[in-house]
């Protein structure tokens, strides 16, 4: 556990000395930011717009702009995770240290887990903001973060994985980049396919309709055991990648 | 203590490392030797517990390095080959977080890395970043990196690498008094400073393993002796006056001229072999000297010429194997 915690806030120091947290940082909250405000404006100016969802429900739900933030921000954030250790060979010290592979991808899983957290944290100041002026439905606003946090976490774990599996942070970041738009273009299957195993497929790993849900106030058991699975195996993977450097 | 059997590594169908079996005891300072590609960091990586070998078997201070790996790698300090560090780190932090997952409890980590910094005279650089430091600089925290937990085995790729002759000196120095309660295992091309401070020698070629002991037991292995005769008409001495008397007349003994002043004809290099001493060296040189002088060849001066480790590793690595008596 001491080496877990020490790998974690290693990899947090790591991740917040360098430009490139802060810059994502900075590059998330004016895309949020500017959806979140034409989202009000466009609520504000047509009093006539009669919709079963709310201004943030539609933020969270059904702006195309968040899986879209996750596609950036999770690759971007993973990328250097293993891949900059085995380019630099700093890899070396950590597998001759008294510990476990486990620990080591689980310490730099949650700096990143941590890292998201707080990359999204900002956000939380839009419900706070329209509730000076329209009733806000926080059961709304916790369930559409559990979306948010579930997928990020399972795209950072793939993001993990894909760095164990390279050198280049840079062929890191488009291999992630790569599975995450597989996984927003199977969405898209979700309506084009009729009825059947396919359309069943395609909805099951939809991030849109998992973000739709959980901002209508739905947290399924299904979507939940999806993020699980998202998290465990690419994990479970980069335990095994990692313990098979030693092999290579 | 460091013991390892039978060890061996393939990459595919190349074998990097081939039986490798050998024992260092607390104490030791072991220079691991051999010529580029030999397999001396493929066997120090193993040794680590960076690289799993393909078969055999390593010990680490009584535990065995892939039956109980956290606990065999708990006793080791491993410095890896151009000291790699987080360049974004101070190094201050940077120890401090090498303490932390080495297992050294909260309270001691402060005062270990303290001691680590002074040992390796690294104290005014604990809160530059690494990014900002010299080559030596870095390989000395590495260094201080390998000492945090007070391991009882060192395992130092190339420790003196990048480092200028003063901090050479240093460290050489900090490795010779580091070996009282360790066992320290370093590889290095650099044959004086095997010569300087090792106590023993494994010497690596192709992946195999020539020759492990002492560094006299090592050159005795080779030679008894090594002599320089300056004689009056080396013409009259054939190759089986040599064999009938057990030397050896080196192949190159034209070549191995000592002083420039000396007509390169009149001086002959003559080596004998462990084999081929009967009795003492002395009587030896006596009879040498006798049959020559009865031969004609006639003596003018003799030199018992020192076997540096440099000829004898030569000798233990080059391709056609050793010089023939």
């Amino acid at each position: 556990m001491t080496a877990l915690i020490a790998t974690l806030r290693r990899e947090l120091a790591s991740l917040w000395l360098t430009p490139l947290a802060w810059i994502l940082w900075l590059a998330l909250l004016l895309i949020e930011g500017g959806v979140f405000a034409s989202i009000v404006t466009s609520f504000a100016t047509n009093p006539g717009l009669t919709l079963d969802v709310g201004p943030l429900q539609a933020f969270y739900g059904q702006s195309v702009f968040v899986p879209l933030t996750f596609l950036f921000v999770c690759p971007t954030l993973s990328m250097r995770a293993f891949a900059e250790e085995r380019r630099t060979g700093t890899i070396e010290n950590l597998l001759s240290a008294p510990v476990s592979a486990a620990a080591i991808v689980l310490g730099k899983y949650l700096a990143l887990l941590v890292s998201f957290s707080v990359l999204w944290l900002p956000t939380l100041l839009y419900p706070l903001v329209l509730r000076s002026v329209a009733e806000v439905e926080w059961k709304v606003v916790a369930s559409s973060y559990v979306g948010i946090f579930g997928l990020g976490a399972g795209f950072l774990a793939i993001g993990v994985l894909c760095s164990t599996m390279t050198r280049s942070q840079f062929l890191s970041l488009v291999l992630s980049s790569g599975v995450l738009l597989a996984f927003i273009v199977l969405g898209i299957g979700e309506n084009v396919f009729d009825a059947g195993f396919l359309q069943a497929f395609c909805s099951h790993v939809a991030i849109q309709s998992q973000l739709m849900e959980t901002a209508q106030g739905i947290v399924s058991a299904r979507r939940l055991i999806f993020d699980g699975t998202l998290i465990a195996v690419p994990l479970f993977l980069s335990v095994r990648v990692v313990d098979s450097w030693r092999w290579s | 203590m460091i013991e390892v059997q039978g060890l061996t590594k393939h990459y595919g169908s190349v074998v990097a490392v081939n039986n490798v079996t050998f024992r260092a005891e607390v104490g030791a300072i072991v220079g691991l030797l051999g010529p580029n590609g030999a397999g001396k960091t493929t066997t120090l990586r193993m040794l680590a517990g960076v690289l799993g070998p393909t078969s055999g078997k390593i010990s680490i201070a009584g535990s065995d390095l892939l039956e109980s790996p956290l606990q065999a790698r708990a006793c080791l300090g491993y410095l890896a080959e151009t000291s790699p560090l987080y360049p974004e780190m101070r190094v201050g932090d940077y120890l401090m977080y090498r303490a932390a997952i080495k297992g050294l409890k909260r309270r001691s980590r402060r005062d270990a890395v303290r001691e680590a910094l002074s040992s390796t005279h690294c104290d005014d650089v604990i809160d530059i970043r690494v990014s900002n430091l010299s080559r030596g600089y870095r390989q000395r925290v590495g260094l201080a990196d390998a000492l945090l937990a007070s391991p009882p085995v060192l395992l130092l790729d190339e420790p003196t690498a990048g480092l200028d002759p003063n901090q050479i000196r240093e460290v050489r120095e900090l490795i010779t008094t580091l070996r009282q309660s360790r066992t320290i295992l370093l590889s290095t091309h650099v044959l004086a400073e095997v010569e300087a401070i090792c106590t023993e020698a494994v010497v690596i070629h192709r992946g195999q393993l020539v020759a492990h002991g002492s560094l006299q037991e090592l050159r005795a292995s080779r030679h008894v002796a090594d002599v320089a005769l300056v004689v009056r008409d080396p013409d009259r001495l054939t190759p089986a006056i040599c064999t009938e008397l057990g030397w050896g007349l080196r192949p190159d003994a034209e070549c191995a001229v000592e002083s420039p002043s000396v007509e390169p004809r009149e001086t002959l290099r003559f080596v004998v072999y462990p084999e081929h001493l009967t009795g003492s060296m002395g009587s030896k040189l006596e009879e040498l000297v006798a049959v020559l002088v009865k031969r004609g060849v006639g003596v003018r001066g003799i030199t018992q010429v020192s076997r540096a480790l440099e000829t004898v590793f030569a000798e233990l690595t080059s391709e056609t194997g050793t010089f023939a008596p």
